[in-house]
């Protein structure tokens, strides 16, 4: 009981200090509230944004743990590391036996087959786009497929390949009036009139190989928008994949049916890289009016697109034929209300936009002119030709059927997540290049047949040309017989023997996904707090080790590399803010109190002379401090957490691309857990007390001598 | 002048009765001559490039067999068999692999200024550059074509170098206005006494140098359509300057001079092989 009196009146006497000394409390209590109120409102968010973005990177790509080879050079990062180049990973040869292992860590609920690497597509430019799509249909024919369909797509292919050359014809024209220095050279420009003439299409369909060879060695080079992809592919089976992602969402078209080839591009890859110049410039613009009130009047970016657009309208003209080269002049001719007949000088003039006629313009775009465009280079159900280097050095194609486009939902605004395309397990594996024991043997008997010495690059010299020997003579005569019966065996064994093959239509048995070749896979758990993943991890290293399928585990914040360390680096920032704002406000408090300490010499005195103790003292600022930390350290919580609640009760929107990533959606919700609360009470608590000790203990020294010393 | 130079077509024609060369070679200046002090003229040194080309040239059809084999660290190594067709003609050109199985079918031509790629299994051309490394080795389309040094490059004066126990002159090209050449500089060690190319470096435009080559053996057949010999290097060896640990090795197994099918470089011949 007595020490609930010491309490109780320890209390009345520092809430009576407290209203004595007003100013000086309410300055104090104000830089608690406000640090209070900055702690509660600071981790609420970062705590809000690292729930968000974890799950968006967990249910995207990374699930909770990644597994790998032990025996890898490279860590893995399935999201791209700051070279953007694929890890070095040593292949698991047998996924099955892999998966086997892991789903005997307890807690592990699935396990998604991955693997991750790149690849350069090539796209020819426009007339070398339509002269392929012309020499299938010739193909086809020479096939003997005469039916109707075929021809009526070969005549029309024809008609259109031929509006092209014409319009190649008309830009000569144009450039000759100019006397434009960009003018072709002689041989090209009778190249151009002789395709665009009537002779030549006359005889086109008797040797249409010919022609075809003509156009595109002579005639498709004078364009010059080809494009070259690099694709950033991970190979997994594309239903599992889908189950265990919840993050990922088809945008267009259809996912990857089970057993087919195909390939899913990343909606941000599909728009960034394969959608036409000119709209994705209209749409660059549009975004940066919209997001960042940018105009195209200060701005030169846009300024530059604009320009772009206009001078180049070439790509546009190509893919267009006769009909909708009119259509296009009618329209035009009605919007811009101009008598210019040349569809290249009136789209130049509709593309020469500013802030006034922008928006209309861009609507008249895509509502007018872009349904006659192929707006996507390569369209949602088109074959899509991948050619890797693979991991033994062969070039290796496979056709994929494009089956749509995804993203994953929280990531959208996220290069580094955006450039993973999906593709089947299989196409991976045949693209990766695993060398089977066969491959291994042929080549092998390849190199033995030939028997070449090794000479390392320092010997090369004294090797190759230390002594005039005949074997390493660098003017070696020796006359040999005419012929060589070798390759002409070579050549004949050649033919025959290769067989053309649709592979985008083959259709694979889904259970060969179960074996084989994997890089990497997503291990997903039943409960998934930091402790269980961290014990996932231990447990998955270790019996992947007993069992001898050395694995490496690590968590999806590892796995996702450059994202995942972003919420960390936050958290590290608002700490370090965190706490100078803390030392701060604790150097602030504890200079008022001593001031006020001070000031309260013969008071502290008197209680002294009155028999008061130390211990008394000491408790009395304490108390002084700790109520000051308790009633504004509680106001100032209260206002950060009805913050947190009316922000989170509307959502923040992203305001860019970079906000869209970090916010996991156009939108941010933040929310309010009791963690933070505590938290903020306990940091408050903990300065009042700190930032009381020093005046305690300066109070604690004052004697009821001083006490009538200072009266005096 | 000496009469070997006076005609160039003469003198290959008679290169025998010129050999050995060493003496046409001083002629030119890179030889024992009092002239080598001073360096060569320009005019030389663009009659030594005619010469090296013409040497190789066989104004007819060419077929050879050729082993590529590609090594880089911490890989397997790459082997094709190729089978490389030329026709001097129009400079036409086409690689076709022919092994690993893997690879077959695949191949690339040359029309005009276009170099396509073809892989029979996509059954797509695609167009490619002067500097894609054929079958991803480090072997260029210019390493297995006519040699054109005359005509794509200017040739200076780089002193003369032992090289082993060769006496080579050193020339260093510089790619003519407008090609489309794999390097525009390159830096040229020739043998003085035969003329052969013995060792040649490849720079890129910033001056890095790129890949060293050694040509240690020459051969040389009869060519019924040039009337004369012609010469080859049968054994080759890049070593990538870049990625110091690869290296590629070229071997002509073997050579066919004969006329060769007239439609041959199409891309229908091509495609024919794989349908």
């Amino acid at each position: 009981m007595r020490g609930l009196d010491t309490l109780s009146m320890l209390s009345r006497m520092a809430l009576r200090n407290l209203r004595a000394s007003r100013w000086k409390t309410l300055i104090v209590g104000g830089i608690i509230m406000g640090g209070a109120f900055l702690v509660v409102v600071g981790t609420s968010l970062l705590d809000s944004l690292d729930r968000s973005m974890s799950q968006s990177i967990i249910g995207s790509v990374a699930g909770h743990v990644q597994v790998y080879s032990a025996k890898s050079k490279d860590e893995l990062t399935v999201m791209g590391s700051m070279d953007m180049e694929a890890a070095d990973l040593d292949a698991l040869d047998d996924f099955a036996k892999v998966r086997k292992t892991l789903m005997s860590v307890p807690n592990v609920k699935a396990v998604v087959p991955m693997g991750i690497s790149g690849a350069i597509v090539t796209s020819g430019n426009t007339i070398d786009i339509e002269l392929a799509k012309l020499r299938e249909l010739v193909r086809q024919r020479q096939d003997g497929d005469l039916s109707a369909k075929t021809t009526q797509a070969y005549e029309a292919q024809k008609g259109h390949v031929r509006q092209i050359v014409q319009v190649l014809e008309r830009d000569i024209a144009n450039i000759k009036q100019l006397q434009d220095d960009s003018a072709l050279p002689p041989e090209d420009e009778a190249a151009v009139h002789k395709a665009a003439s009537a002779p030549f299409w006359a005889a086109f369909d008797e040797t249409p190989l010919e022609s075809l060879e003509f156009m595109e060695n002579r005639l498709a080079t004078l364009a010059a928008d080809a494009d070259m992809l690099f694709l950033r592919y991970m190979g997994t089976d594309p239903r599992v994949f889908s189950e265990a992602f919840d993050r990922m969402r088809i945008v267009d078209g259809q996912t990857i049916p089970p057993g087919k080839r195909g390939f899913l591009f990343s909606k941000y890859t599909y728009e960034e890289q394969v959608k036409l110049k000119t709209a994705l410039r209209l749409d660059k613009i549009k975004k940066a009016i919209e997001n960042r009130g940018a105009t195209i009047a200060t701005d030169p970016e846009l300024a530059r697109f604009v320009r772009e657009n206009s001078s180049q309208v070439k790509e546009l003209l190509l893919q267009l034929d006769q009909l909708e080269t009119d259509v296009f002049r009618r329209k035009l001719q009605g919007l811009l209300e101009s008598p210019e007949t040349d569809v290249g000088k009136l789209l130049a003039t509709f593309f020469d936009t500013n802030d006034e006629t922008f928006p209309k313009r861009y609507a008249f775009f895509y509502e007018e002119l872009a349904p006659s465009l192929d707006l996507y280079r390569v369209r949602i159900g088109d074959t899509l030709t991948i050619k890797a280097f693979t991991r033994s050095g062969y070039v290796q194609s496979v056709n994929l059927r494009v089956y749509g486009t995804f993203e994953f939902q929280g990531l959208e605004g996220s290069p580094q997540a955006g450039e993973l395309n999906l593709m089947d397990m299989v196409s991976f594996r045949e693209l990766y290049g695993f060398l089977t024991a066969d491959r291994q043997k042929e080549l092998d008997e390849l190199k033995a047949s030939v028997g070449a010495r090794d000479v390392s690059r320092e010997d090369a010299e004294d090797v190759l040309f230390g002594a005039p020997a005949e074997e390493a003579s660098g003017g070696t005569v020796e006359a040999s017989a005419t012929g060589a019966v070798e390759a002409q065996a070579a050549l004949a064994g050649l033919a025959g023997r290769l067989q053309r093959e649709n592979m985008a239509d083959r259709v694979y048995d889904p259970k060969n996904l179960e074996g084989g070749v994997v890089l990497n896979a997503a291990v997903i758990l039943e409960n998934a707090k930091e402790k269980d993943i961290e014990r996932a991890i231990a447990d998955i290293e270790r019996v992947s080790q007993a069992q001898g399928v050395p694995l490496k585990a690590i968590s999806w914040q590892k796995a996702s590399g450059i994202i995942g360390q972003f919420v960390t680096l936050m958290r590290l920032v608002l700490y370090v803010a965190v706490l100078i704002i803390f030392v701060i406000a604790l150097v602030i408090i504890n200079n008022a109190m001593v001031m006020a300490t001070l000031e309260r010499v013969q008071e502290i005195g008197t209680l002294r002379a009155v028999g008061a103790q130390k211990r008394f003292i000491l408790g009395m600022l304490l108390v002084e401090g700790l109520i000051t930390g308790a009633v504004f350290g509680t106001l100032g919580v209260l206002l950060g957490a009805g913050l947190v609640a009316a922000v989170g009760w509307k959502g923040i929107p992203a305001f860019n691309d970079i906000a869209t990533f970090f916010f996991s959606g156009p939108r941010f919700f933040p929310a309010l857990a009791t963690s933070n609360l505590v938290g903020a009470l306990a940091i408050v608590f903990l300065v009042s007390l700190l930032s009381s000790l020093y005046p305690a203990y300066l109070a604690m020294r004052v004697t009821p001598r001083q006490a009538m010393q200072a009266e005096e | 002048m000496n009469t070997c130079i006076t005609s160039r077509r003469r003198l290959v024609r008679s290169a025998f009765a010129c050999w050995p060369l060493a003496a046409w070679a001083a002629s030119l200046g890179v030889g024992p001559n009092p002239a080598v002090a001073a360096g060569l003229e320009q005019a030389q040194m663009v009659k030594m490039l005619e010469e090296i080309d013409e040497r190789q040239r066989n104004q007819g059809d060419w077929q050879s067999l050729a082993y590529i084999e590609q090594k880089e660290k911490n890989k397997v190594d790459v082997v094709y068999e190729a089978l490389v067709f030329r026709r001097s003609q129009d400079q036409k050109f086409m690689i076709v692999f022919a092994k690993p199985k893997a690879s077959q079918g695949q191949g690339y031509l040359r029309l005009d200024k276009n170099l396509w790629f073809y892989d029979p299994s996509v059954g797509k051309w695609e167009r490619r550059t002067e500097r894609e490394r054929i079958g991803g080795t480090n072997s260029r389309r210019s390493d297995f074509d006519e040699s054109r040094l005359a005509e794509e490059y200017d040739p200076e004066d780089s002193g003369q170098e032992k090289l082993g126990v060769y006496d080579a002159q050193v020339l260093t090209l510089k790619g003519k206005k407008g090609l489309d050449l794999a390097f525009p500089e390159i830096k040229l060690w020739v043998d003085k006494a035969t003329l052969n190319v013995l060792k040649r470096q490849e720079f890129a435009l910033s001056g890095r140098l790129l890949r060293t080559s050694y040509y240690p053996k020459w051969k040389k057949v009869y060519s019924e359509s040039k009337k004369a010999e012609i010469w080859y290097p049968q054994e080759i060896r890049f070593y990538d300057e870049v990625e110091k640990a690869n290296s590629t090795l070229i071997l002509m197994k073997s050579v066919d001079l004969r006329a060769l099918e007239p439609n041959l470089f199409t891309k229908a011949w091509l495609e024919s092989r794989s349908r």
